[in-house]
């Protein structure tokens, strides 16, 4: 019962948003897709226009991506610092973080996703440090958790020094994982904030209006987010203990989904003028 | 005596059915191939050429495509300074999976215990020596409806060894009104760089709005069509090593020119990325039509003209 409590303060928490995670200046490509007219392909229905459909359609297929590349990396990072596991030993939990760092560079084939991606997961990282660790240890007859804030330390050093990258996904395992949130949840919230982040975009380029995107949230996110988290929280990257000299070691592994998707938003800095970073 | 197994191939290890190898090396200023075979249902053939030290291998099919169940897997090794081109002859068809078996397989084998029985498989495994290159520049797959396909290609380059690599997928049988009605592809490309990984790019088309969801719920996911249209070809490029820095310099130039004003989807969307502190490019390209990206890609990498000649760049993107 308490457990449940904390867990759902800690929810609340984290989808404040006014949260300093630099998520306000992504667009994760919905403002390239737009420039690029492909608002405009989704048919309208008589209920709905046409930008509102195609912004609906956008926040469909990049949660589809998202879940299938990032979640996978989510999981991995959260099993790296979550209590409740055998904690491996700090260098070795800073090796693999890093390994799995390095596994979601080579997989985002996107200068400008990774520029976004990595932008909000150093500042996840601070947040954890500057406003969570202390309290987490002053709170909790957790001493594990005094190892997850030197952990972090050591990664946001490394993240410093060029070592690492600080990739979102697993940025977002780590504070997830520290704060003693459930997997389940730290997956759920993942896919729900990348929507909320998008919505937040589309109302500040007024494709949708802001009670039309929460009723988006509330309405048609819920079970696309759902029903995502279940099809894609399996997923494992797999990258710290095999190097997948085989072919059956990909099968389980996160992917990309939507190649339109990709080449729209690494063209978002060619557009002659944008709001937002991505 | 026809029950008598297939002789093992020189490097002693036999050939199962449709496996390849190919190992070239550099004697004087002409390609000599060491290894050069394959067993049903793939074949390999490599055209005289008078160019020094570059080569052409075709990798062909049976029959023009490949069938549910088939697996390929082909074995390269490039060395001493060969330039090696790797071609199809036109498109590589994958058909359609058995009927009945797709559903009953994933029923009893989970993913992750391999690749059901039905999956078409081709994996390739490139060796790239150093001051050597490969140009693997085949047509496009074309997965027909219901077509379940895996590739994996993975890319093993040493020092200044170079790769240019072209992976792309057309929607299906234009001519039958198939456009992206497959049920899976699957592809992965691996650059592993003086045994370091620099690109994992796996790309998963699936129709997921196929799969099974309560009476009554709203359709989740769209179809592979709704993600994909307007365009019916996706190409992805990777530009690596010293022989590829011209062309890709050339073509980052025509990246950084394009300003994009508010605008309705054209014939042809390109996007390029460096990676790797732009020793390394990754280019996606989508089009309307096939040849809408052939002819984009024939232009963009004409520059390898000087490096393997014009004669032979023209027997890519024919």
């Amino acid at each position: 019962m308490e457990q449940n409590d904390d867990e759902t303060y800690i929810l609340l928490v984290l989808a404040d948003s006014n949260l300093p995670t630099g998520a306000f200046v992504a667009s994760s490509g919905l403002e390239s897709y737009t420039t690029h007219g492909f608002l405009s392909l989704s048919p309208a229905t008589p209920t709905s226009n046409s930008r509102t459909e195609g912004t609906l359609a956008f926040i469909r297929d990049s949660l589809h991506t998202y879940a299938y590349s990032a979640l996978a990396f989510v999981s991995g990072a959260h099993a790296l610092v979550a209590p409740f596991s055998l904690p491996p030993p700090l260098d070795e939990a800073l090796a693999s973080l890093i390994s799995l760092d390095a596994l979601y560079e080579s997989m985002t084939l996107n200068h400008v996703a990774r520029r976004a991606s990595t932008a909000q997961g150093v500042a996840l990282l601070a947040l954890y440090t500057k406003a969570f660790a202390t309290s987490a240890s002053a709170s909790a007859s957790r001493p594990e958790s005094l190892s997850v804030a030197s952990l972090v330390d050591k990664l946001k050093l490394a993240i410093r020094r060029g070592e690492t990258h600080g990739h979102l996904p697993l940025c977002w395992g780590v504070l997830t994982g520290a704060l003693g949130l459930s997997l389940a949840r730290a997956q759920h919230l993942a896919l729900f904030l990348h929507a909320r982040s998008l919505l937040s975009a589309a109302v500040r380029m007024n494709t949708v209006g802001p009670y039309l995107a929460q009723q988006i949230l509330l309405r048609d996110v819920r079970p696309i987010v759902e029903g995502l988290v279940s099809q894609c929280g399996s997923l494992r990257t797999g990258t710290v203990a095999n190097e997948h000299r085989d072919e059956l070691g990909y099968l389980n592994g996160p992917a990309t989904t939507w190649p339109l998707g990709e080449i729209i938003a690494t063209r978002h800095d060619l557009q002659h003028s944008r709001m937002f970073n991505s | 005596m026809a029950a008598i197994p297939p002789r093992p191939s020189a490097s002693n290890e036999r050939l199962t059915v449709g496996h390849g190898r190919i190992t070239c090396s550099l004697h004087g200023s002409s390609v000599v191939f060491s290894e050069l075979s394959s067993t049903y249902p793939l074949k390999l053939l490599s055209p005289r050429l008078a160019v020094p030290a570059v080569a052409i291998v075709y990798v062909l099919c049976y029959g023009g495509g490949l069938v549910s169940g088939d697996r390929v897997k082909l074995k390269v090794d490039v060395e001493g300074g060969c330039k090696l081109l790797l071609l199809s002859q036109g498109s590589t068809k994958v058909f359609k999976t058995r009927s009945g078996d797709r559903a009953s397989t994933s029923l009893r084998q989970p993913a992750h215990l391999g690749i059901p029985e039905n999956v078409t498989t081709q994996i390739t495994d490139v060796s790239i020596a150093p001051k050597s290159a490969v140009f693997l520049l085949p047509d496009p797959v074309t997965c027909f409806r219901s077509a379940s396909y895996t590739q994996i290609q993975r890319f093993h380059l040493l020092g200044d060894a170079s790769l240019v690599l072209l992976d792309w997928v057309a929607a299906g049988r234009k001519s039958l009104g198939e456009e992206w009605e497959f049920s899976r592809y699957y592809s992965v490309n691996e650059v592993f760089l003086d045994g370091r990984r620099i690109t994992r790019d796996i790309m998963l088309l699936e129709d997921f709005s196929l799969q099974s969801q309560p009476p009554g719920s709203i359709q989740l996911h769209r179809t592979l069509k709704e993600r994909l249209r307007p365009y019916s070809c996706y190409a992805m490029l990777v530009l690596c090593g010293p022989l590829a820095q011209e062309v890709a310099a050339q073509l980052s130039r025509e990246y950084q020119s394009i300003s994009i004003f508010k605008t309705s989807p054209a014939r042809l969307v390109w996007a390029l990325s460096p990676i790797e502190e732009g020793k390394t490019y990754v280019v996606r390209v989508a089009g309307i039509e096939i040849e809408d990206v052939k002819s984009w890609l024939r232009d963009a990498l004409r520059g390898f003209e000087n490096i393997i000649g014009i004669d032979t760049y023209r027997k890519a993107f024919v």
